[in-house]
């Protein structure tokens, strides 16, 4: 019910500023256009009439599933975000499983070896990862990977391949290719996020007594991280990373620009140059809906991963 | 003003506590990034003095120096050490006034988040009930979604320029710091010597301002050291996704942006410098404030 009322005052919020900003018009017709052709595209679009009269045409449409048509391209901006969102989705998916991948094993190498060389590497690297601008990072893989070595291409998603009805970059060597370099990209945020994470858990479970029953058992350690550091450790490093997958597709904005990947960022930051309201506004409902849907999962991960936040609920 | 309990502890702890302070500061953990953003800061407020040329005085700046390899020797004479961009400005220059740009916008956001922040989390936690919840709320809200969506969806509602990304990158970063303040302001609430003063009589605003405010701020020394870097980061990624500050007053971020054009032709300088000045400004201040975190807080270092 919550998130309604604020879906809701977002989009008026949104509406009414965007109201405010530059004419949309300047940057839709030709300069040199007769004022009546102005005016014709002005009505066209219904930008002539008040803009209460626009918001409730809006919410007209937003309670039918049509948010508006965009000015440039002309057609419904949900259906070009939805076009659109298939390759953020592979970018953030991709960027979240490196980021898992190389920063658990490291996270919890530095946990258990604190005094060890390995950690103070691992955990300097971390603070220059947390340090380091995304988009300046993706303009350096591109002088490296591509200018200089000429390894890997540039801008544009590749070939793409179809798996089990999945379309995906991932499915072909060439799509791959191009996936690598904005999926490292964008995830390298994140390894520097879950070494931290996955680090401070594992000091913190180590410290207790039920690892240290295991031990005197003679578990061996393998077997001790594996089924006893791990499950434990896990619980709130998923919750971030659920949460944190919404920040991955904002992120992806600026990844998306860097290396032309046909996602959702391009699209809005083409909007917001070109001040095509209807897709600047689908993008904000939808990543908002995005948002409350995902902090939603991540109660309900919660709830089910950890029996004290159940009985708290029940009391209530 | 502090209540006795704690006066008798800063009195025993006194000695032992400065011994660590110095032991802290002297390592060099602490002592290179300190160094290195002196050298910053040093940089920016002298920007006029240092810089070879000025790169947005039009009279000066020659096509005919364009995208000079590092080194090469400038129409005018100078030696462009880093080298000149496409419209021939001397990219060390131009990082040394872009640095001041960014600091510039970084500090006055972080001091208006602050005061926001300082001011909601102590009303909050004073009032309590109705209005705490309301406030609470919000700032729950906020920080659901990332500061880089809500600082890109704020510009593009306010247009370009310095002043409106100071003021996204404001409403960014106030709730943390009104959750922050709140959350220690509330214990702090409880104690006796605020009840003392409200017996006194002393009026509200005095109790907030001089009792509750000073005993509520210390959480956030380390926070907002943090934040400003984190803060410097998103002004380049805004700047760089052309809805930050314009090109005529060009910041780190809006100079790497510059660069982009030119990485596919060879000419690296123009983006790889201005990167590295803004990661070691980033890098600087994210160690100063883990090291600042370790010292105020000693539990911390085992």
């Amino acid at each position: 019910m919550q998130s309604i009322v604020v879906l809701f005052i977002m989009s008026l919020v949104v509406f009414t500023m965007i109201n405010l900003v530059g004419d949309p018009v300047d940057m839709l017709v030709n300069p040199e256009s007769l004022p009546d052709e102005i005016e014709r595209v002005r009505s066209d679009f219904g930008l002539d009439q008040p803009a209460h009269i626009q918001y409730i045409k809006f919410l007209q449409g937003a309670l039918s599933g049509d948010l508006g048509n965009s000015f440039i391209f002309g057609r419904p901006a949900l259906a070009l975000i939805a076009e659109r969102f298939p390759a953020t989705l592979e970018l953030a998916t991709c960027a979240l499983i490196i980021a898992i991948v190389f920063g658990l094993p490291l996270g919890i190498y530095a946990g258990l070896n604190p005094k060890s060389l390995g950690t103070r590497i691992i955990m300097g690297g971390s603070v220059l990862g947390i340090s380091i601008p995304t988009f300046w990072l993706g303009l350096m893989m591109i002088i490296i990977f591509s200018v200089v070595l000429g390894w890997l291409p540039v801008s544009g998603r590749g070939d793409i391949g179809s798996f089990l009805g999945w379309q995906s970059s991932a499915f072909t060597l060439d799509g791959l290719s191009h996936l690598i370099m904005p999926a490292i990209n964008l995830a390298l945020f994140k390894i520097a996020m879950v070494i931290r994470l996955a680090r401070a858990g594992t000091v913190e479970v180590m410290s207790l007594d039920f690892i240290k029953f295991a031990r005197a058992r003679g578990l061996p350690p393998e077997n001790l991280v594996r089924f006893h550091l791990l499950p434990n450790i896990l619980i709130p490093i998923i919750t971030v990373l659920a949460i944190e997958f919404g920040t991955l597709i904002a992120f992806a904005t600026v990844t998306e620009t860097i290396f032309a990947w046909p996602g959702l960022g391009k699209l809005v930051i083409d909007a917001i140059v070109n001040l095509d309201r209807p897709i600047v506004v689908a993008y904000l409902m939808f990543v908002v809906t995005l948002f409350l849907l995902l902090n939603l999962i991540v109660d309900i991960i919660y709830a089910a991963l950890d029996p004290r936040v159940r009985l708290n609920g029940d009391q209530q | 003003m502090k209540d006795g309990q704690s006066l008798i502890e800063d009195k025993l702890n006194s000695a032992k506590y400065k011994k660590v302070l110095k032991a802290n500061f002297l390592k060099p953990a602490t002592l290179i990034p300190i160094l290195l953003l002196a050298f910053i800061a040093g940089c920016a407020i002298f920007a006029p003095i240092l810089a070879p040329t000025n790169p947005y005085d039009l009279a000066i700046v020659s096509i005919m120096d364009s995208r000079l390899a590092p080194g090469e020797v400038m129409f005018n004479g100078t030696v462009a050490w880093l080298g000149t961009d496409g419209a021939g400005r001397d990219v060390l220059s131009a990082i040394i006034y872009g640095l001041r740009t960014s600091l510039i916008v970084a500090l006055t956001s972080a001091a208006i988040a602050l005061t926001v922040g300082i001011v909601v989390g102590l009303i909050a936690a004073f009032y309590g009930g109705k209005i705490d919840a309301f406030l609470m709320r919000i700032v729950d809200i906020q920080l659901s979604f990332p500061a880089i969506l809500i600082a890109l969806v704020l510009l593009a509602l306010l247009g370009k320029g310095i002043d409106k990304v100071i003021i996204a990158l404001a409403i960014v970063q106030w709730a943390l710091y009104a959750r922050t303040v709140r959350a220690t302001a509330i214990v702090e609430r409880r104690k006796e010597y605020i009840e003392a003063a409200s017996t006194l009589g002393l009026n509200n605003f005095r109790i907030i301002v001089k009792h509750l405010l000073p005993n509520s701020i210390s959480p956030l020394i380390v926070l907002a050291t943090l934040q400003t870097a984190h803060s410097i980061s998103i002004e380049a990624t805004l700047s760089f996704l052309g809805v930050g500050v314009p090109i005529t007053e060009p910041s780190l971020g809006s100079l790497i942006s510059n660069g982009f054009d030119f990485i596919l032709s060879g000419a690296y300088w123009i983006t790889f410098f201005p990167g590295i000045m803004l990661l070691a400004t980033v890098a600087a201040i994210n160690v100063f404030g883990d090291q600042l975190r370790t010292i105020l807080n000693p539990r911390l270092s085992k």
